[in-house]
């Protein structure tokens, strides 16, 4: 990974993400706050194959899946293949996802973490496993991508990722 | 313009070769444990961040401690007393009680049990994951912590280690829908298996015949047969025999002894590592 032109922003973004994912709820908070966290790695890769598609290549995003396999405690290679897919089709897409509103790019963001957390669900062969667990995470993240857009907008601007 | 469309038409190729690649560490990860050192690297690399994350609570519980007033640490400190004096007077008893049944066991010619070590870890994450019930502990294998250790709380069977790294564990807890561990009734010595449910706070027997003698509030210990577990932890208590005439096998449900959302230091049971 290159860390010049901004390359060091993108990494940190993506740290900081990690981060968000391993925070949890203070003990004793209700069940269904934990069921409503966005899938922050999921909207930061989103973002920059988006915005800078160049910079974000698949080999980096399926390393970066490993980490997110001991994370969520996944068999390894599992987010690997999310993370690839989602970025192969945002690069594919990416001048015209560029265009849309910042709503509709939320409900594109929605679909990828649900395709995400349904995979999870998928590899976890869960009999219990219920909706909400699903789609509570993919309403929560289409909630809070307008302002992971800005603010990530925002910082490239300033720091000039290009 | 050119140049972008040429890399992404080869792009195609390497996203199907990458997760062609992940198919088969996925396949691997799940049935072998050849991937077992690639975890661990990546589960210390990790550490820093869970440790990063967990620290605002620890901040937080020293705020409290600081600020909590001097009567109540007073109060709390008669408490602790009170009940060290009662567990040292029952520790005794454990101990005259125990050499009694090391010399009864070499009477009938059976060998004394090993005494088992037991290492004190705290809690420094949970896997955010609705998934899998799964906590993290400060202990790995630097100090020691091997994959199928058993994990106990104050009141009783917690889990077992499903992966360790240097600097930490990965901790099973019994609830977890893919954990089960091999119990037995302390009323009768009834065996059975206790299967986790994913909730937090439910287990379910498998497969009791109606028949069996067994009720509310019935305590279950560990039973040690699987040698994963040692024997006699408190597994969890009783809370409903369901019985139907039509069904093969009663419904019971069991309320796990072990503190599995609240625990903050648990014990590593340092018995000798059990072969798979």
């Amino acid at each position: 990974m290159n860390l010049t032109r901004g390359g060091w922003l993108i990494l940190l973004t993506v740290i900081a993400a990690f981060l968000l994912t391993l925070a949890r709820a203070p003990v004793g908070s209700p069940e269904w706050l934990g069921w409503l966290r966005p899938g922050w790695i999921v909207l930061v890769v989103f973002f920059w194959a988006m915005a800078v598609p160049h910079r974000i290549g698949l080999i980096s995003t399926w390393i970066m899946g490993f980490f997110v396999d001991i994370v969520f405690a996944d068999p390894l290679g599992l987010n690997g293949i999310v993370l690839t897919t989602i970025t192969f089709f945002t690069w594919r897409f990416h001048e015209r996802l560029r265009m849309y509103a910042v709503l509709q790019q939320a409900w594109v963001a929605a679909a990828m973490v649900l395709f995400s957390e349904g995979t999870r669900r998928l590899a976890h062969d869960q009999a219990q496993a219920w909706l909400p667990v699903t789609v509570l995470p993919a309403i929560a993240s289409m909630f809070v991508w307008p302002a992971v857009y800005l603010l990530l907008g925002k910082l490239t601007q300033r720091f000039r990722v290009e | 313009m050119k140049a972008l469309f040429l890399r992404r038409s080869g792009a195609g190729y390497l996203l199907l070769g990458l997760v062609a690649a992940s198919l088969g560490l996925v396949y691997l990860d799940t049935n072998t444990r050849t991937l077992e050192p690639a975890r661990d690297v990546l589960g210390s690399v990790v550490y820093p961040g869970q440790v990063a994350v967990e620290s605002p609570y620890w901040f937080a519980a020293a705020a409290i401690e600081a600020v909590s007033s001097r009567a109540s640490l007073l109060a709390r400190l008669d408490e602790l007393e009170l009940q060290n004096l009662e567990l040292t007077r029952v520790a005794m008893r454990l101990q005259a009680l125990s050499t009694e049944n090391d010399r009864m066991r070499e009477l009938l010619g059976s060998r004394a049990r090993l005494p088992t070590e037991v290492m004190i870890a705290e809690l420094v994450g949970v896997v955010p994951n609705p998934d899998t019930l799964q906590v993290i502990i400060d202990k790995g294998t630097q100090d020691g912590v091997r994959i199928g250790q058993a994990v106990i709380d104050a009141e009783g069977l917690f889990g077992q280690v499903v992966e360790t790294s240097r600097f930490s564990s990965w901790v099973l807890q019994i609830a977890d829908v893919s954990h089960a561990v091999p119990v037995e009734l302390m009323r009768n010595g009834l065996r059975s298996i206790a299967g986790g449910t994913g909730q937090i706070d439910l287990l379910l027997l498998e497969n009791v015949p109606v028949t069996a003698d067994i009720r509310q509030g019935d305590l279950l210990l560990t039973s040690g047969l699987g040698g994963r577990f040692p024997r006699g932890y408190p597994v969890g208590q009783v809370q409903s025999v369901l019985t139907e005439r039509t069904r093969a096998f009663a419904q019971v449900s069991v309320k796990p002894s072990a503190l599995l959302d609240r625990s903050s230091y648990l014990l590593v049971v340092l018995s000798a590592p059990v072969h798979e």
